[in-house]
């Protein structure tokens, strides 16, 4: 063995999108493959969960988590990586957040298995089975362990200790290659610090920022589905929701330069306690009218309001403890 | 740094006012173990010279850094325990106090519950407190300049108070004449009538060096902050200038004919015409909306007084206080209520007053359509107190004392006319009290409704039904002539003001003082002040008042020299900024704006400008803009307390 620093890589209610980032490095992989060891990547390489558990404590340098925890089995192997870790990062806005399938959250676990089961219209499931719930399940004569659906899906942080973060839907291959960089460089951060990104909202990087007019007011939002923004102008300012303001920079506003408004997978900047209750206040107020009532019929108009605000940061929101309550 | 934090909580009992609902010691009790309490008492009045006197000594003996009063309202003795914990050498915004009577023990009726909600209130005053850090005030020159906007009664008032003190003062009128509406009011108590009030004001105005009036002007751009406010004038062009010696030969030539709006409608006027009697300045003046500019009064003036090429003028004034001083519109009847509008000799009270003054349309005698009635009525309430569909629901003030007087009048000049007061009730508060006595001594009438009377009009005249609630029987008036007594409403062109100069109105439309108690004639934009009925109904003294009361605060403000701004401004994180331009528009006192650093565009607060209101922080998308002694963490610190932890 050598002294390179050893990497993991694992991922848990995730698309899989934060994997391919790692791959989007490019040559640039070639480059990290030489500076470390990977000791577990079950996405890409052939390392068993007991060759983890066979290393010694704090033997990883660092863990790159993505995802969130929405089963038993991803607990179970993100607390082994926390114990044989020096440090965690949570990769990508599932893990630091909980993501889009955190938006799950607004529903019960039996809502979703029905739901995902037996009632979606392309599902056809006559004997109605449904994954078992005890932990086990039966193959012939043989019972096997499987992982349960946990009641809700938690960020990272909530099940275990975070080192730092690295925002994005996924992390960009700069974002990521910049968060190496500080990981390598032996000058770490505060811990808790999201790294890789910046530390402003995307405004400051957005090519469009500087046709937004001083006193941003709109009638109405539009919609990509029915409009089609002008490429010179502030998506914003054309009355897209862009959530640009409110988001963390450092993707170098990807989406707007491809005429698509900010959806914010890069979350809150610091010190921000709740990313949608922010979104929705800034959005309220540059709606052009004196009367409540008014602000509220052009909310109402968009689809899906909490999709929107919360679309990666639900289960970290101020909302949470609501939504446990609305649940039971 | 913040140092580490050493708070003191000092729990007032405010005699019984608190300690009667609130188990005071058991507060203190419990403070004593809350993070970073280092000491903790309870005193019978802690703003009292002894209470202050232990907050002192407290502070000095355990080398406390914050102190924490649980009391009343901040509004009360924020002021005087901040001056206590400064002369104990702590930065006097190192305090935080907690609203125990006026939010629990004023509020509640459970001992008990009352004392655990005290508990939670100064357990979030102690988590808020810990984070507190020092703030300073800054200070600006001020301008010895004022700009008075309006030249009635009340603004001729303040305006004659500050130039007495020694200030500059601009006063600006949007007619071509000062006096106002109580230059047209007619008769008042004592055999004095408003035209008096004014002459003797104008007579003052015109005296002194330190008054620069100018009529026909308005003010279309206001900017700056307390002390060093930027305002813009425009001076319409009058026509005619001081070479007039108002001999009339004009007005004779002119061949354009309107309603004369200083008569209310009841005679008319020509284009080129002089206001009333003593209008200020004594000039003629050309009404350049009706005017056609055919030139016959140039050629009539045998003084060359007229100049139809005349333009309008700019003033940009630098002025440290501005006091609005608008008045109001009289409330105009729809056509229909009460028959207004049916009939001519249905008219308001404002134009009785015409005809009952001696230089009104018929030199003070009362002929309506061609006649002197027999027999007239007065209608109280109209546009008042709710008594019809679009009336307001405020009294108007004014209008029970003026209907008595003309009605005394009319009754001293004709004493056959039968005259007739439909009331309510008759509110002739103060002094004029005695005006009800004198009318009935003059054998006026009061008929007292609840249900607002009908009027009808008949081919012999105007009919009056109404149920008498004294007598308790439906009554039926024959009058040949009938007198609303319309109330005052805000003025229509009111919305213009408050869009330049961002005061802002209540719930009744009149323009809002902060408090009227606590900061009366003050609107809530320091450094603008408010006079006379454009906060809402006052009579001819209480605008006067209002006038004097607007001056003494103006002058307090400037006579400094400088003005010192509360530390409670937004402040911009440069580095976190964006430059997203959200906070931008929202402010509603314009103190945002963005500057270029370091090639970057951020948003920039003006200090001086700056209320401290919130809206930026509050919805700055980054957090970039915190809001001092408000700080996100401070408030966040608040709230987890409140729940016990449960958010965060």
């Amino acid at each position: 063995m050598n002294n390179r620093p050893k990497v993991a890589f694992y991922w848990c209610a995730s698309c899989g999108g934060c994997e391919e980032a790692v791959v989007d490095l490019a040559e640039k992989i070639i480059d990290v493959v030489s500076l470390v060891d990977i000791v577990f990547w079950p996405v890409a390489m052939d390392y068993k969960l007991s060759d983890v558990e066979a290393l010694p404590d704090n033997s990883i340098t660092v863990s790159f988590i993505n995802g969130g925890i929405r089963l038993s089995e991803h607990e179970k192997v993100v607390r082994l990586l926390r114990q044989k870790s020096k440090l965690v990062v949570a990769y990508g806005a599932c893990a630091c957040w909980g993501g889009i399938p955190g938006l799950a959250n607004q529903y019960s676990r039996e809502e979703i298995l029905e739901r995902v089961y037996l009632t979606t219209p392309t599902t056809a499931n006559p004997e109605k089975i449904m994954p078992p719930q005890d932990g086990y399940a039966k193959l012939g004569d043989v019972k096997i362990e499987v992982p349960t659906f946990l009641p809700e899906l938690k960020p990272l942080d909530e099940v275990i200790d975070v080192d730092y973060y690295i925002p994005g839907c996924p992390p960009t291959p700069e974002v990521t290659w910049n968060a190496i960089n500080v990981l390598l460089s032996g000058k770490l951060p505060d811990k808790g610090t999201v790294i890789g990104a910046s530390n402003r909202s995307l405004c400051d990087e957005c090519p469009l920022n500087k046709t937004k007019p001083e006193n941003v007011l709109i009638k109405e939002f539009k919609r990509v589905v029915n409009y089609s923004p002008r490429a010179d102008t502030c998506l914003l300012a054309q009355g897209l929701p862009c959530l640009g303001p409110v988001t963390r920079g450092g993707c170098g506003a990807l989406c707007v330069k491809a005429n698509m408004p900010c959806t914010g997978c890069f979350g809150p900047l610091e010190n921000i306690h709740d990313y949608g209750g922010k979104a929705l206040s800034f959005l309220a107020s540059i709606l052009d009218y004196e009367n409540e009532e008014e602000i509220k019929r052009e909310i109402s108009k968009l689809p899906d309001v909490s999709g929107l605000i919360y679309k990666y940061t639900l289960p970290k929101s101020l909302l949470k403890n609501l939504l446990r309550s609305v649940r039971k | 740094m913040i140092q580490e934090p050493r708070v003191g909580v000092f729990i007032c009992h405010c005699g019984h006012n608190i300690a009667a609902k609130v188990d005071v010691k058991q507060v203190a009790d419990y403070a004593k173990t809350l993070p970073n309490v280092i000491v903790s008492h309870h005193y019978v009045f802690m703003c009292s010279t002894v209470g202050q006197e232990l907050i002192r000594e407290e502070i000095k003996k355990h080398n406390l850094n914050r102190v924490v009063v649980a009391a009343c309202s901040p509004s009360m003795h924020e002021p005087t325990f901040r001056t206590a914990i400064e002369s104990a050498g702590l930065n006097k915004y190192l305090l935080e106090m907690a609203n125990i009577r006026e939010h629990c023990s004023w509020a509640h009726s459970d001992k008990e519950a009352a004392t655990e909600k005290a508990k939670d209130l100064v357990r979030m005053a102690v988590a808020k407190a810990s984070l507190l850090e020092p703030l300073e005030e800054e200070e600006f020159p001020v301008s010895p300049t004022v700009l008075v906007l309006g030249g009635g009664v009340a603004g001729m008032r303040a305006a004659i108070d500050l130039a007495e003190w020694g200030f500059n003062v601009y006063l600006v009128e949007k007619n071509p004449t000062l006096g106002g509406r109580a230059a047209l009011t007619g008769w008042l108590t004592n055999n004095r009538r408003g035209a008096d009030v004014v002459n003797n004001l104008i007579n003052k105005i015109v005296d002194n060096k330190n008054i620069h009036v100018f009529t026909n002007a308005e003010l279309v751009e206001f900017s700056g902050f307390p002390g060093n406010f930027k305002a813009k004038i425009k001076v319409n062009p009058r026509f005619v200038n001081e070479k007039c010696i108002l001999c009339g030969e004009c007005e004779i030539e002119c061949p354009i004919e309107v309603s004369n709006e200083y008569q209310y409608g009841l005679s008319r006027r020509k284009a080129i015409f002089f206001p009333f009697k003593a209008a200020y300045p004594p000039i003629y003046v050309i009404d350049q909306r009706v005017c056609i500019k055919c030139g016959e009064c140039v050629k009539a003036c045998q003084y060359g007084a007229i100049n139809l090429a005349e333009q309008s003028l700019t003033l940009d004034l630098n002025v440290g206080a501005i006091v609005i001083a608008t008045g109001y519109d009289p409330y105009h009847p729809p056509k229909g209520e009460y028959a207004y509008g049916l009939h001519n000799n249905i008219i308001t009270l404002f134009q009785l007053e015409r005809l009952l003054d001696e230089d009104g349309p018929t030199q003070g005698k009362l002929i309506i359509g061609g006649a002197v009635p027999k027999r007239i009525a007065f209608i109280l309430c109209v546009g008042s107190r709710n008594t019809t569909p679009s009336s307001k629901n405020y009294c108007s003030r004014m209008c029970c004392t003026s209907t008595l007087i003309n009605a005394i009048k009319i009754k001293e000049k004709y004493p056959d006319i039968d005259v007739y007061v439909l009331y309510q009730d008759i509110n002739t508060y103060g002094n004029d009290e005695t005006l009800y006595e004198q009318a009935g001594e003059k054998l006026v009438k009061f008929i007292k409704f609840e249900k607002p009377p009908t009027v009808d009009i008949s081919p012999e005249g105007i009919v009056i039904d109404v149920y008498e609630t004294t007598i308790q029987e439906e009554i039926s008036i024959p009058v040949d002539a009938l007198v609303l007594s319309v109330g005052m409403v805000p003025r229509r062109d009111q919305n213009e003001l408050i869009a330049t100069t961002r005061a802002s109105c209540g719930e009744d439309g009149f323009i809002r003082e902060v408090h009227l108690k606590l900061n009366p004639v003050e609107a809530p934009t320091h450094g603008i002040f408010l006079a006379g009925a454009v906060t809402g109904p006052k009579n001819i003294i209480e605008s006067i008042r209002a006038g004097s009361a607007a001056a003494s605060k103006v002058a307090t403000l400037l006579s400094e020299g400088k003005v010192r701004t509360e530390p409670f401004t937004a402040n911009v994180n440069e580095e976190r900024c964006s430059g997203c331009r959200i906070c931008v528009g929202l402010c509603p006192y314009k103190a945002i704006s963005l500057r270029e650093i370091n090639d970057r565009m951020v948003a920039y607060v003006e200090r001086a400008l700056c209320m401290g209101c919130g809206t930026c922080s509050a919805a700055c998308p980054s957090g970039a803009m915190q809001q001092y002694g408000f700080k996100d963490i401070q408030i966040m610190a608040q709230v987890v307390a409140a729940t016990g932890g449960g958010i965060k």
